[in-house]
Parts: C-alpha cells; structure tokens; sequence
C-alpha cells in the first residue's frame, strides 16, 4: 500500500544494456521452440513462449480439473536493461531475463496459483494440478482453442528496446550529465541511471480468449549532488513512459536536468516549515499522489469486498465537492500506467471513482466484480508471472475544475504548496494516508514567499476530500517514473490533479513551541 | 541441492570465460514458497511455487556487468552470457572494477548457523490448514471484527556461487512464518486494523498459533478509537518493533558508495563522536539462527563482527570492493547483515515510568529522510505516554527532525529486543521530539 520513486539505489544493482548483434539478437530477439514435438503454432506469441493451441488447452485442463469459476495462463517474457553513469563514466550495465507462466484457479474467493520457469509440458503440468489443488469439485470443460483478441495500440513503438544499442544509449546518459555540470558551479557529483524493458505477455483464459499484449518501458534518473562551503544537498528528477528511443529529446531531457539542478539548489535555502494543521495547496501534476492515498487503494474491490476499507460502504454517497471528478484509465497512450489489456485479459478502461462529488465505482478484478454482480473494470494487474492478480490503480488522475491556480493562492493566508514528493502510504480500513513533500513553499497573505522541504503531510482520505475546497483548470499527469507496492507487488502507474486546495492537513514541521 | 546448483554456478563461470570475459562471478539459486492465506474461516489462497535465476557478474577488459536469467535452457543461456560479454565490451572501462581479491575469501567461518530446518520441507497441507483454523479461532473472537485473515509462508532458499578466481561457497536457509492481519469496526466508516507474525527458521521455535492470533487482536483492539494526538515538543519511545526501520533509515546512509558520492549524512564521521553515547550499534553476520547471518557476503568477502558505532563514536561504515576502492577505503561489507542494537537494562515498562509523558511510537506511515543531509519527517501511529502508563490511542501525526540530532538525543535504550527482524534492536527512547498533529 506505498508508492514510491523507483529506488534508484536498486537500480544500480540491477544496471544493464542491449547490443544490437548477431548473438543478442539470436539469444534473445527469437526463441526457439522448447521441448514441444510436432507444435505448429501460429500465433507469434506462443511461437516466442513455444507453445501451441493444442498445448495450452491440455494446460488449461488440467488446470480445471477439479473446477474453476474463472483460470488462466499467464505467460510472460520480460527484459530489462539498465546502465549507470557515476563519476563521469558508464562503468555499470545490467540485463535481466524473466520468463514463466503463472497457472491461476478461482473458485468463488478461493485462489489457487502456481507458477513455473520451464515451459516444458511436464512442468506446466504439474504446476497446474499442484494450483489446482485448491478446488474439490467436478471437471470445467476447457477450451479446446483459444480465440486471440485484437492487439491494442496504446503503446506500439517503431523500434523496439531490444534492436536499440548501448552505443546509441550512452550519449543520452553523457549528454544529461554534461547538461547538469553546466547549469552551475556548484556541482559536483552528477549520476545518471537508464533502464529500458521489453514485455511480453499472453494470457490464456478458461473463456477461451488468448490475449497479447508486447508493454515497452523505459526510464531514466538524475541525481545531482551540490555542494556550497561544508553544506550539501542531493536532488533528483526522473521521466519514465512506455516509450521507444526517440521519446529522448535533447529538450525533454535538458528538461529533466534543469528540474533536477533547480530542486538541488533551491535546498540551499529552504527550511521547514512551522508544524501543525494548515491549508495545504497541492500543486498540478504529482501530487496525484494525493488521488492515489486519500482515494485510490481504498477504491481498490479487493478490500471492499472484504469490509476493510474506510470506503466499503460508502458507493452513492456524496464524499466531495460538485467539482470532485477522481478517474482512474489505463487507456491513455504511452503514460507508464497505461495498459491496453489487464493481467486477467479484460479490456482496460476508463473507471470514474468520484463523479462530481459522488462515490461512484470501485476497481474491480473478476473475483470482486463477481461478488458484486458487475462486469471487471479492467483493474486486474500483477507485478509478474510470479503473482496473482489484484484490483490496482493504472493512471490515476482528477480532473478541471472551475478555479484558477491563481485565484487558490491568493485564498490562503497562511499555508503552504507542495510540488515535489518521494513516496506515500495509506492505511486502507482508517483512511489514514501520508505523503512524503520533497520541495513546496510557504504562502503568506495569498503570495508564494519562502521554499520549503523535507515534510511529510498526514490526512484522512474521506476527511481530505471533503476538503477540496478549490480545484483549479490545469490539469497534467505527472511523467516520472511512479511504481505503487501493495501486498508484496509492484507496478507501474501514473497519476496527476490540476491545482487544487486542501483546508486543512497536519503538515510535518518543526520549531514546536 | 547444493550440488547441483554449485555445479551450475561453475559452469556459468565458465561459459563466461569462454565468450571472452577476464573474470566473472556466477550465483546459481533456488526457491520453494508455500503460502496459505485463509479468511473468515475458509482457506482464501494457496500458492506453491517453485522458482530459480541464475546471476553472472562479468569483468572484461576494465569493465564490469552483472546479469540475471530464469531461462535455464542451456542452448538459450549460452547466447545470453555471450551477449553479456558483448555488452560488457560495449561499456567505458573504469579502473576500479575489478573481482574481489581473494584475500577477502581467506578466513571463512566455520560455525554453523542452524538456518535450516528439515521439518520446514515436510509441512503438509493439513498442518498448515490447522494453524489457519487456530489461527482464525482466537483472530475472530471479538464482536468487532469485520475481517480476519490468518497467513501460513514457508519455503526453503539454496543458493551456490563460484567465481574464476577461486571462490565457491553455498548458502541455504529455511523459513517458517505465520500470523494474523485483523480489521474491526470503528467509529464511522473508520475501521481499525492491525496484525502480528512471527517467524524463524525452525518450526519448533515458533510461539503457539494461538498466542500470535491473541496478540495481533489485542494490536487492533488497541487501535480502536484512535484521534489525531497533538502538535508538541515531547519524549518519543519508539517501540522495539518499530524501531528497526527507523535504524535502517540512521544506516540507509552509512555505506562508501553513499558516502564518496556526496550522499551521506555519515561523510567525516569515522572515530567521531557523531551520536549519542548510548549508542552502539554492529553488524554481527554469525549470530545463530539469525535471520541475516551468513558466512561470506555476496561479494564473498568472508563474514566477520563489524562495530559500526560505540557509545556514539562512528567506527565503521559498510565498504563493498568496488567504492571502497574509489574512495580509498578498505572494504568491510557492502551490506547489511544482522544489525544489533546493544540493549540496556530498562523494560518497556521501566521507559515509560522513566519519561512519565510523551509519545510512544508503535508503527510507521509512510514518510522519508533525506540521506545527504539527515533531514526527516516520518507519519506514526501509537499512544500518548500520560504519567508513565500507555494512555490514548493517536495517529495522524508527524514526528519531524534530523537523524543525525535525532540520535543524539537517544537518552534510553530498551532491554525489549524484538526478536522477529534481522535488526535486533530494543525500544528506544528521545528527548525533545517534534511532533505535529492537531
């Protein structure tokens, strides 16, 4: 239940790099068929993962063996690639394989799950009756084929990761540190961390349906280090999407750089501010972080359907001002949330959370929109073959409202804007959430005066959203490279609000008389 | 098991020496992962997995790259190591890159741990079923509760390495957990929750099913009625089960990488007195059974007692190979392994009567530090400290400050080391907190 920027600390284990040659592309471009005779699959999904129609339905059958309301095949080929600049150099590269399938059961609430990494019929097999343990009933009668349905377009790139070299990737990295050194003196260590991935994934449902999805992702991260006499401060700014090469213009980098440098320095003067409750403006772009706390999780169907979210009885009801729209779609091209299926093959789609200030609609998987007699909203996702699948959040964003940025700053007295964040949490049954305010400034009498940093705020979701008293008309998602955990899982997502006022939070601070 | 994996990293090595890398380290693992989450009295979920990933470090040429695979097929990783090489080429060398000496191999430990329990592997289904029922008995006895959900995870971890210049070694470890998250109906909308688990090793050494359930309702019931404490300057005891993420964000920065690359708040202050003279923290690798000891580290460097802090002096920070060599210090570990926390000689209780008021800190939310210069502000949950007992349930607060002054402040330390952590650390307490609230 935390969102994070991507550990950039983490990534420096995990660097890496693509060639583009002979051997790699041999290696890793085609696969060649496993252990399967006689397999004439037509497919290019399940030529890559070296099954056929024929293998995945005696998989899915015995799978089923036992009964099933709803269970699937969840193959998946990931690569990353990542690389690390310190010091001036590109010293570190990483790659990283990850394939297997994910063999999933649902009775009612009832999950059973087994995964495996060799795609041989053996092993798919036993690792179906092995998830298949968890029903006692009668046979389902498996699909004898499996019907493939439209490839979306939300993020097809002309060039895919794996035909892109390290030597076209290591000026972006030189270019952004060069960049960084020369946007001032006090300067003095500048890193820079690239990660590419290429994702394929198939699924296989007991509806029949055979859904293929090819998920590109691509980040990177500066981290500038300034120094001024015996002080020193770090900052960092960071873009990720599902993106090819050419998304890396010299301007959005030089873009990126320049957030970074400015964050870094503007530490040199800003404090924290006093401690205590107060009006807390957040600004556009990432403080959606406040949608995805105060709102999102605790919209999330899984718990819901279990009673253990502030939120499970509360559908219909009003819980904000008219001008509280809360959405959250996957459907919008490229963002890192974005996904043209979900991990259990439905459609994803567009989800309207808060409508005009009423609660309108859950996230749901299959398992909650069952419960619920409703179709699935597309919200099923998983952090990989490893893991069942669970209502998440993709692109999670509020949208204009009839303020102007203007207007709410000049309605504050004494309070404070937040602009860049880290990290956020919230504890879905007390609706308590917090988040993490890297850089923000004070606001004096309706003026923006002195900056600030280093504050956690602290609400309560139902309380907060009553408390958007003003929601401005510049609405934006935020491009950095978002990753939300919940119950051992990660995922990507994105989020975004235009400027908006929240009356009063608990804003962390010090000089507490 | 062992074997063949130690087989495998050897031979990993090898495909790497012969696609042209200098040196190259390989680590072959593998994984069985069992886990049983039951519900309001039916079982919710069971997975059972088995998984594996083989991970090659590639030194060529001054350059350096790591590289990780679950694609065993040997046609398949044969290419991708001959890639790994090619992409290790394709980098900038960098003179500091290079395999641990052997040296650092010399001198491996021979204790045994007792990380492995044969039981584990033989814990059937109905074994975990009636934990789960035990589990949910006692998690479920209470008018209020909404939800329940027991959890059973254990699982075995076998890991061999081997490296061109001479190292093999083996790990494996055992695991056992079990435990209960519980929601139950507050005011309002607003539900409390908490939960507890407990882990190990070994099965015999894990407390009855029962009592776990028992404590981790008696965690929600705590919760219940929880208000927004006030904005105040105050003592802070940090309870010993929350205390150890608050060590790892005072240690997150204590390393020769975040040092020499201007991110540390840890930069000048070996043989200085940086904290508290109550402090003293070390990194002891071989402490039996515990949940982050090991013989060597994952660079092989072999495991040894590491003091980190006495009486508040800074003594050591964790130096892997690789930045030690940048920044000309000699290497330690790159990471963590067991982090102690010497206890002193007060209870939970005798804290209490010690401070008389204040706040007592039971969980986290949320929050951050910034490692280069100390800065915190971390979200919290607990009770108000009323003349020396555990008073009011309060949350919705901040605790904001510097980790550097926030550890010199450390005035009392705790004999309650909580026993289920690789940071072994007791209840701790601070003079002169910041805290905003209502």
């Amino acid at each position: 239940m935390t969102i994070k920027r991507r550990d950039f600390l983490g990534h420096m284990a995990a660097g890496s790099a693509i060639l583009t040659m002979p051997a790699f592309l041999q290696g890793c471009g085609v696969q060649t068929a496993t252990a399967i005779s006689g397999a004439t699959p037509e497919n290019p999904f399940m030529t890559w993962f070296g099954v056929d129609q024929a293998t995945t339905a005696r998989v899915m059958s015995e799978l089923t063996a036992s009964g099933a309301d709803t269970a699937d095949l969840y193959f998946q080929h990931s690569r990353t690639n990542s690389l690390t600049l310190e010091d001036g150099i590109v010293s570190a590269a990483n790659s990283s394989i990850e394939q297997g399938v994910g063999l999933r059961v649902v009775v009612g609430e009832q999950t059973g799950y087994a995964f495996t990494e060799d795609l041989t019929m053996p092993s798919m097999l036993a690792a179906a009756r092995t998830a298949s343990a968890i029903a006692s009933g009668s046979g389902e009668v498996a699909p004898q084929s499996f019907n493939p349905l439209g490839t979306g377009n939300l993020y097809q790139i002309s060039v895919p990761w794996s035909d892109v070299g390290i030597d076209q990737k290591l000026p972006v990295l030189k270019f952004v540190e060069k960049k960084a050194r020369s946007m001032d003196p006090s300067i003095d260590k500048v890193a820079v961390y690239w990660a590419d991935a290429d994702e394929r994934v198939m699924i296989a449902t007991l509806d029949g349906h055979l859904v293929t999805d090819h998920r590109p992702m691509t980040r990177i991260t500066v981290v500038v280090t300034a120094r001024k006499g015996d002080e020193v401060q770090t900052g960092y700014s960071n873009i990720a999407a599902r993106e090819e090469f050419g998304w890396y213009t010299e301007e959005r980098l030089t873009t990126m750089v320049k957030e970074a440098v400015d964050r870094t320095l503007i530490q040199f003067e800003a404090r924290r501010p006093p401690a205590g409750e107060m009006p807390v403006i957040l600004a556009s772009g990432a403080s959606g972080i406040l949608l995805h706390e105060a709102i999102g999780h605790g919209m999330e169907a899984d718990f819901n359907r279990k009673g253990t979210s502030i939120y499970s009885d509360m559908i219909g009801k009003k819980v904000a001002e008219p001008f509280v729209t809360v959405v959250d779609q996957a459907t919008i091209p490229r963002e890192r949330g974005a996904l043209n299926y979900d991990d259990e093959g439905n459609a994803a789609g567009r989800t309207v959370m808060v409508e005009n200030g009423i609660l309108k609609s859950y996230l749901h998987d299959k398992i909650s929109a069952k419960q619920y007699g409703l179709q699935p909203t597309g919200s099923g996702r998983r952090e990989s073959y490893k893991y069942s699948p669970m209502p998440r959040m993709s692109c999670t964003f509020m949208e204009d409202g009839p303020h102007t940025k203007d207007e709410i700053i000049a309605a504050v007295d004494h309070g404070i804007i937040c602009e860049t964040y880290t990290n956020g949490q919230v504890q879905i049954g007390a609706g308590d959430y917090t988040f993490y305010v890297k850089n923000g400034w004070l606001v004096e009498n309706g003026k923006v005066t002195a900056p600030i940093k280093d504050v956690n705020i602290i609400g309560n979701g139902p309380e907060s959203l009553k408390r958007i008293t003003m929601v401005a008309n510049d609405a934006r998602l935020d491009t950095g490279g978002w990753t939300c955990g919940k119950n051992g899982q990660s995922v990507p997502v994105s989020q975004g609000i235009p400027t908006v006022l929240v009356s009063k939070m608990t804003v962390g601070g010090e000089n507490v008389s | 098991m062992s074997a063949d994996l130690q087989n495998r990293a050897v031979q990993a090595v090898e495909l790497a020496r012969g696609a042209g890398a200098a040196e190259a380290w390989a680590t072959a693992s593998q994984g069985r992962d069992v886990e049983f989450e039951y519900r309001d009295g039916a079982l919710e979920k069971v997975k059972d997995t088995t998984s594996r990933s083989l991970n090659i470090n590639i030194y060529a040429g001054g350059r350096y790259s790591s590289h990780q695979t679950t694609d065993l097929n040997p046609q398949r990783l044969q290419s991708f190591v001959a890639e790994a090489v090619a992409i290790t080429r394709a980098l900038e060398p960098d003179e500091h890159r290079s395999i641990t000496p052997a040296e650092l191999f010399n001198g491996r430990p021979t204790v045994d741990l007792d990380l492995v329990d044969a039981a584990v592997a033989g814990i059937t289904r109905e074994q975990r079923l009636a934990w789960c029922e035990e589990l949910d008995k006692v998690a479920t006895a209470h008018d209020r509760v909404i939800s329940a959900t027991a959890g059973i995870y254990d699982g075995t971890l076998n890991s061999a390495s081997a490296s061109s210049n001479g190292f093999t070694g083996t790990h494996a470890e055992t695991y056992c957990w079990y435990g209960t998250s519980i929601t139950l109906m507050d005011q309002g909308d607003k539900r409390a929750s908490d939960g507890y688990y407990v882990g190990g090793q070994h099965v015999a050494s894990l407390p009855a099913a029962a009592g776990v359930a028992q404590t981790g309702l008696e965690r929600a019931l705590n919760r219940l009625g929880t208000e927004k404490g006030p904005t105040i300057k105050t003592s802070m005891i940090v309870d010993a089960q929350a205390a150890g993420s608050l060590i790892g964000r005072l240690l997150g920065p204590a390393s020769a990488r975040r040092v020499h690359q201007g991110q540390s708040f840890w930069a000048d202050l070996i043989g200085k007195q940086a904290f508290s003279e109550k402090l003293t923290i070390s990194d002891d690798p071989l402490i039996r059974r515990g949940f982050g000891s090991r013989l060597f580290d994952s660079e092989g460097i072999s495991a040894k007692y590491l003091p980190i802090v006495e009486n508040g002096v800074v003594r050591n920070l964790y130096v892997d190979t690789y930045h030690g060599r940048k920044a000309g210090m000699a290497p330690t570990t790159g990471s963590a392994s067991n982090i102690v926390i010497a206890p002193g000689k007060l209870s939970l209780d005798g804290l209490l009567k010690e401070v008389g008021n204040g706040v007592y800190v039971t969980s986290w939310l949320g929050g951050n530090a910034d490692q280069t210069t100390g800065d915190f502000s971390l979200g919290l949950r607990g009770h108000m400290i009323e003349n020396g007992e555990i008073g009011r349930p309060v949350g919705e607060m901040n605790v904001t400050g510097n980790l550097r002054d926030l550890f010199s402040q450390l005035e009392l330390v705790g004999s309650d080391v909580y026993k289920y952590s690789s940071t072994l650390t007791p209840s701790l307490v601070f003079g002169g907190v910041d805290f905003s609230g209502a």
